[in-house]
């Protein structure tokens, strides 16, 4: 099969001008001109070539929305927990959290919690702790 | 859970926190960020982010955090409900070449080289290198932790011919998608991958695994390769940095992976994937994930004026990876032949003998990033044998690898030089590429 290889050439968004050969003349200014000329020439008719490209990206799935937790009126006298999922430095900023509780909301029980697993395994055991004694999440993801 | 919660995130993942929530159903989760990293920080400095703003917001941080746990959900953060997510449609153009070039370049659906582009008639073309309908269902992928994505027999074709893959190619690329594994993950830790590809479709397609068998210099081993990642792009929604990417420097093996095409007929062992149970006339792809390739010339006692000991040599170079991934030699045939002089009748031998001899104590083992990620929390949890060794003394030895079957070899490489190299990858899964034919 013969190989049209302006088509190849713009196929790969490359100017077919790229086919045309060095001058090895001595008027290599004029030959330059008439390549130059040839080129753009060239160049228009590429542009003019138009070709359909397909979608190559797979399927999303749908996203369901989640409603989000009913907020607490108050934090005064209720139980947060700490949650520490396991990156580096979480355990101690959470330990910074739980002094700013101390010193400026000092009726909120603050207990800490490092998250069984690597972090991006669950920890159901955990949440139902929580869902059993606390009143609201601080989780810190570090890095 | 049902109580409320705040996610504290370093400004660093401002991206990534928002989009992976709007991904899982909460787009206006209340996500406070503090500045990054805090790692390394001393908790004076620690003690300042809480006090001070939300980089993101500017408010004070703690203050926000108070005000997220406790003023009332808007009407769009009770919504439930399902969204259509779209990718947009099904065709570009028509239009030149050259824009379809840069279109598709500039919306993340290429790694940047230049594609060829995906029209119809090259999309039907490489149909034809499988006998499998156009809308099979061919799996799932996810980049990281995100809901995957799924795709057709047709999708991978379009992804294929963007690579550059001719049709018979088109079953390696089959067996690669179905797999589900991404080669592009989302982690900082730019992870690399890898594929070793056995049987008689290597010498069918002309692979390379002679001279400069991991370079780019074969047409099936550098396309092939190149559409694992184009794929992990466009089919498992990876690659977009900041989102499905966090790779901090990034990995240069991701453009086309490391194709690791096994010499069967020059190597002294039986290939990989007869190690695997598959029959050697089975064409297969064995897919491998990890951290990256170094060259055993770096080890000590590698020179080999004398007689070399490349069962030392490989065990020098290990000690550098971590344990959390396994360790793939990829021996050149000379390396492998002089392995089998030294007695190492079968792979199997070598890597008891690798698995006995690469060691650590465990100070250095308890120092290592991976043990405090992903060790540390399962020997809390009791895992064997993480919980044993966090129980040793600081000068205790133990194995660098958890378990023998860390270690894996292919034998691969144009017998120039003696020069084996190694990755810190471990082992996923084999594939049979006869499937998809």
């Amino acid at each position: 099969m013969k190989i049209n290889r302006r088509k190849l050439l713009s196929l790969i968004g490359m100017s077919p001008a790229i086919l045309a050969g060095a001058s090895s003349s001595a008027d290599a200014e004029t030959q330059a001109q008439k390549k130059s000329k040839a080129a753009a020439s060239k160049q228009a008719s590429s542009s003019e070539y138009k070709v359909v490209g397909v979608n190559p990206r797979g399927v999303p799935p749908p996203i369901t929305l989640i409603p989000m937790a009913e907020r607490l009126p108050t934090l005064d006298g209720k139980t947060v927990y700490l949650v520490d999922t396991g990156f580096h430095g979480s355990d101690a900023l959470l330990a910074q959290v739980a002094g700013w509780y101390s010193r400026n909301m000092p009726s909120v029980t603050t207990v800490f919690r490092r998250k069984a697993g690597p972090y991006a395994e669950d920890d159901p055991k955990l949440w139902a702790e929580i869902k059993e004694n606390g009143n609201a999440v601080i989780m810190a993801v570090g890095h | 859970m049902g109580i409320p919660s705040v996610p504290m995130v370093t400004k660093a993942f401002r991206e990534l926190a928002t989009l992976n929530a709007a991904k899982r159903g909460m787009p206006h989760e209340r996500i406070a960020f503090t500045p990054h990293p805090v790692w390394g920080k001393t908790p004076d400095e620690l003690r300042a982010y809480v006090e001070g703003p939300d980089p993101v917001s500017g408010k004070p941080l703690m203050k926000e955090v108070v005000d997220y746990l406790t003023v009332p959900l808007s009407d769009d953060e009770k919504k439930s409900g399902e969204v259509a997510v779209s990718t947009g449609p099904a065709t570009y153009g028509p239009d030149t070449p050259k824009n379809l070039q840069q279109y598709y370049l500039d919306n993340g659906m290429t790694d940047y080289l230049p594609i060829i582009i995906p029209t119809e008639e090259a999309v039907e073309e490489m149909l034809t290198g499988t006998s499998h309908k156009p809308d099979e269902p061919l799996g799932k992928m996810a980049a990281g932790a995100y809901p995957p994505w799924t795709y057709t027999v047709r999708h991978a074709a379009i992804n294929a011919v963007m690579a550059g893959c001719r049709p018979e190619y088109f079953p390696i690329v089959l067996a690669i998608a179905s797999s589900g594994i991404a080669s592009l993950f989302s982690s900082t830790n730019s992870f690399a991958f890898s594929m070793v590809i056995n049987g008689p479709i290597r010498d069918k397609l002309n692979m390379n695994y002679g001279i400069g068998s991991l370079g780019p210099f074969a047409q099936p081993n550098a396309t092939i390769g190149r559409a694992w990642t184009i794929m992990s792009k466009n089919l498992g929604n990876g690659g977009i940095p900041g989102d499905t990417y966090l790779g901090s420097l990034g990995n240069n093996l991701n453009y086309n992976n490391v194709v690791i095409v096994e010499d069967e007929a020059s190597s002294p062992w039986a290939p990989f994937h007869v190690q695997r149970g598959f029959k050697p006339e089975e064409n297969v792809v064995s897919i491998f994930r990890g951290l990256g390739v170094v060259p055993g010339q770096v080890a000590r006692g590698s020179s080999v004026n004398t007689s070399p000991e490349f069962d030392k040599q490989l065990s020098d170079l290990f000690s550098t990876f971590t344990g959390f991934f396994g360790a793939l030699v990829i021996a050149d045939p000379l390396v492998a032949k002089r392995l089998k002089e030294q007695g190492y009748e079968t792979k199997e031998q070598l890597i008891q003998w690798f698995y006995k001899n690469t060691v650590q104590t465990v100070k250095d083992y308890k120092s290592r990033n991976y043990a405090y990620l992903f060790d540390y929390p399962r020997a809390l949890q009791g895992v064997e044998p993480y919980a044993s060794w966090y129980k040793m003394p600081d000068d205790a030895v133990i194995p660098h690898f958890p378990r023998a079957e860390s270690f894996n070899i292919v034998v691969s490489g144009g017998q120039t030089n003696a020069y084996p190299q190694a990755a810190n990858m471990s082992y996923g899964v084999s594939v049979s590429i006869d499937k998809w034919t």
